[in-house]
């Protein structure tokens, strides 16, 4: 038990995530094999000994919904406290709005009520798309000691220009934060942050009297705030184009990325599931690859990611793809650089192809 | 609350036969087939035939049980009202014992049947390996309007004097048992699975006890008891995947049959699906120079060498240059660079060194009698380039002083 609160921001947002949004919001995408991408988010908390998480999302929830359920996976599930989630529906009515968020202000501003309830003194702010085994017990303590009135974690890898950049001095203090730069320089931002509950009543309620509704463009780059700036060496992954999916999952198969990630002093927790262990056929190969459990593997498997109950029958031929749970690839198929939604049938001897720099993404439930 | 059949598995018992894998642990708790531990079996059979009320006797070194079933959450046995409950021997006003048989088990906790005053009582054995609808068996309990039922299988003939042997007559009603016949009048077996009618069981229970020279075990005095006073008692034809997995090459022959096909020992059956608990792992990884034919993969492995015909639980490690084939590596076991391990079954978190050479194949053996599986106990350590041979077994004092 520590003195954090959590928040994990899970509403639908502008993405690059085409067919992979068209059931889900961007936190229960399936990721690496057994994980929706909020798991990380949300053991990072649980491993830092947080016992009270709050989940905002509206939108298409249904699958978060079921994948969080009673938070029992995470150990959330507490008679008082423990994982909350928390759908727009009850006040959006309220806000005047149809229940869609413009910002992070607007939805902490919907769920107002809790916040004020929640009794740590310290508040996490998370997004619920990034993948990343984050100490956040460290990131307290550098806020704690750098008696600055927020944190906000960063990394020095730049990324693409629409992310957040920071500017900091040499004590870590951050003085500048901009937006869709030409050239990123300075740190990025991984949308993590730490402040005092205290303080965020104060934003939340002020930025309702201005109605103001962003957090990057009405706290960050309001002014008047201490921000600090924590950098975070380790490996992060911001899942928001199918691109960035791919690439980012394929990053798995270095044994590198894969124990800094998935290391065991601070595991990362998966909603658990009954798959018998994976067979692999004799007539079947598998090489350089990431397997989730209860697949049956029969054919040629190469440098993929096979998620739960996938099964690839003989004389099929999968490579550089990543298939979802329940994917069937058919006798003689053969897929390169492909991206199988839930439930995808390809039937036998299809042959499709796509690109490393642009995967073939097949929706979910489809038959090819 | 008042249920109509209630679950009683007879988890307490050493698994002797098993020897260095049940040093630690009773046998039900022996991990099985990759994800599984051998208990998971009933008690998923109770779950899926709609059983939600179910005692687990234990007796033996229960601790890795007890985590392991914890509030039974796995196999959807906790419940409001009655779940899964984990019965030791207790102490009461007029003294305490152990559990003297396995009839004396259930005499023990009649208490705990009585709390939910069900109309039948199934008793099961906590070291089978096969999928039971048991709601089916109750549905022939109650038409053959038995006092008792006992589930059998046909064997081979040849083999029939191996086990409990029930004769039956033209409605499979019961006529005779005989507990290893030398001259067997019929093939069909025991199970070991019994579904009683509670009232009547709870009458023969205390009677048995009364008995100075009875051994308070089902098959030795309360079946024969029943059959000699011509009680109604029918046996239910199973047909299926079953095995007794007592021995350490009935394990072993165990978990090859998930690997087999036509076996009948399918896990990937959603219908009928095994319950477990596993912790959370990562995805397993198959090395770029891994080869792996016909084998069992579970999460959380580490697979770069050669691995064929064998089952490896979650969270092994099979390193490059070694190679494992019709072997069992049970969770965390590690097998380091050039080592080679056949014919074996690999305790928890066994390690086996570079190099070392564990098991033989049977054809390598110039007399049979001399070959078998090689068992390495849980924590056990190989040293690097160590033999260890056909039918071996070592724990995990090898190699100290």
């Amino acid at each position: 038990m520590n003195n954090m609160h959590g928040i994990i921001f899970s509403y639908e947002k502008q993405t690059g995530l085409r067919e992979l949004l068209e059931h889900r919001v961007h936190g229960s995408i399936p990721f690496a094999t057994n994980y929706r991408v909020v798991d990380f988010m949300l053991s990072n908390m649980v491993n830092a000994g947080i016992r009270d998480v709050g989940v905002i999302m509206h939108g298409k929830c249904q699958s978060m919904l079921d994948h969080l359920g009673t938070g029992k996976s995470w150990d959330l599930s507490r008679n008082y406290g423990g994982l909350t989630l928390l759908p727009a529906f009850a006040y959006a009515e309220r806000r005047g709005s149809d229940g869609r968020f413009q910002g992070k202000m607007e939805a902490l501003a919907c769920v107002l009520d809790y916040v004020r309830r929640i009794r740590q003194d310290y508040v996490v702010l998370a997004d619920s798309d990034v993948v990343i085994n984050l100490p956040l017990q460290e990131v307290l303590q550098s806020h704690i000691e750098s008696g600055a009135q927020m944190t906000a974690v960063c990394t020095d890898v730049l990324g693409e220009g629409n992310d957040t950049y920071f500017q900091m001095d040499e004590k870590g203090r951050i003085t500048d934060t901009t937006y869709q730069v030409y050239t990123p320089s300075g740190y990025r931002c991984l949308n993590v942050f730490i402040l005092s509950k205290e303080l965020l009543v104060n934003l939340v309620t002020d930025c309702m009297a201005h109605n103001r509704y962003s957090f990057r463009r009405h706290v960050l780059q309001q002014g008047g705030l201490d921000l600090h700036g924590f950098v975070w060496k380790g490996y992060s992954a911001h899942i928001n184009t199918v691109e960035s999916y791919y690439q980012r999952s394929m990053e798995l198969l270095n044994p590198e990325i894969r124990a800094e990630l998935f290391c065991a002093e601070r595991p990362i927790l998966a909603k658990e599931n009954e798959s018998p262990s994976t067979y692999i056929d004799p007539t079947g190969t598998c090489v350089n690859s990431l397997i989730g459990d209860g697949c049956d593997i029969q054919g040629d498997v190469k440098n993929c990611i096979l998620f739960r109950g996938v099964r690839v029958e003989k004389g099929a031929s999968v490579e550089g793809c990543i298939l979802f749970k329940g994917t069937v690839v058919k006798k003689g198929a053969q897929l390169r650089h492909v991206i199988a939604d839930k439930y995808v049938t390809v039937s036998e001897n299809v042959q499709l192809v796509g690109s490393e720099s642009y995967p073939m993404l097949l929706a979910r439930g489809s038959t090819v | 609350m008042k249920k109509e059949c209630v679950a009683m598995l007879l988890a307490g018992g050493q698994g002797s036969r098993l020897y260095v894998l049940t040093g630690d642990m009773a046998k039900p708790a022996v991990p099985f087939g990759g994800k599984f531990r051998i208990i998971d079996f009933p008690l998923s059979n109770c779950t899926n035939s709609g059983i939600d009320t179910v005692g687990v006797l234990t007796q033996y070194r229960p601790l890795e049980l007890n985590s392991y079933i914890g509030n039974g959450q796995p196999w959807e046995l906790d419940r409001l009202d009655g779940g899964v409950h984990i019965l030791p021997p207790y102490q009461s006003a007029t003294g305490a014992s152990w559990y003297k048989g396995t009839a004396n088990a259930i005499y023990q906790n009649i208490g705990f049947v009585d709390m939910y005053d069900p109309e039948y009582v199934a008793v099961l054995s906590g070291d089978h390996i096969y999928k039971m609808d048991y709601a089916d068996m109750l549905r022939r309990h109650k038409e053959a309007g038995a006092v008792c039922t006992i589930s059998v299988m046909e064997v081979p003939w040849s083999e029939a004097s191996r086990f409990g042997i029930m004769a039956v007559d033209g409605e499979d009603r019961i006529t005779e048992f005989a507990e290893k016949p030398k001259e067997p009048k019929s093939n069909l077996a025991s199970m070991g699975i019994y579904i009683f009618t509670w009232k009547k069981l709870r009458e023969y229970l205390l009677a048995d006890e009364q008995d100075p020279n009875s051994e308070n075990d089902f098959g030795k005095n309360v079946i024969p008891a029943m059959l000699n006073a011509g009680e109604p008692m029918a046996a239910y034809r199973f047909e299926g995947y079953w095995k007794d997995v007592g021995t350490l090459d009935s394990l072993w022959d165990a978990n090859m049959d998930m690997l087999l096909p036509g076996s009948g020992l399918n896990l990937l059956d959603k219908k009928w699906p095994i319950y477990g608990r596993t912790p959370s792992c990562p995805p397993a990884y198959v090395g770029e120079k891994a080869d792996v034919g016909n084998s069992a993969v579970a999460k959380g492995c580490d697979i770069r060498g050669e691995v064929k015909n064998s089952v490896l639980s979650y969270n092994t490690v099979v390193e490059e240059g070694a190679s494992v084939s019709y072997s069992v590596l049970m969770p965390g076991a590690v097998v380091k660079k050039g080592a080679k391990v056949q014919y074996a079954i690999v305790g928890e978190r066994a390690c086996i060194g570079a190099e070392a050479q564990v098991g033989a194949s049977p054809e390598t053996v110039a007399d049979p009698a001399q070959w078998g599986v090689t068992v390495l106990g849980p924590d056990s350590r190989v040293a690097a380039g160590e033999v260890v041979a056909a039918k071996t077994m070592i724990d995990r004092t090898h190699g100290e002083g």
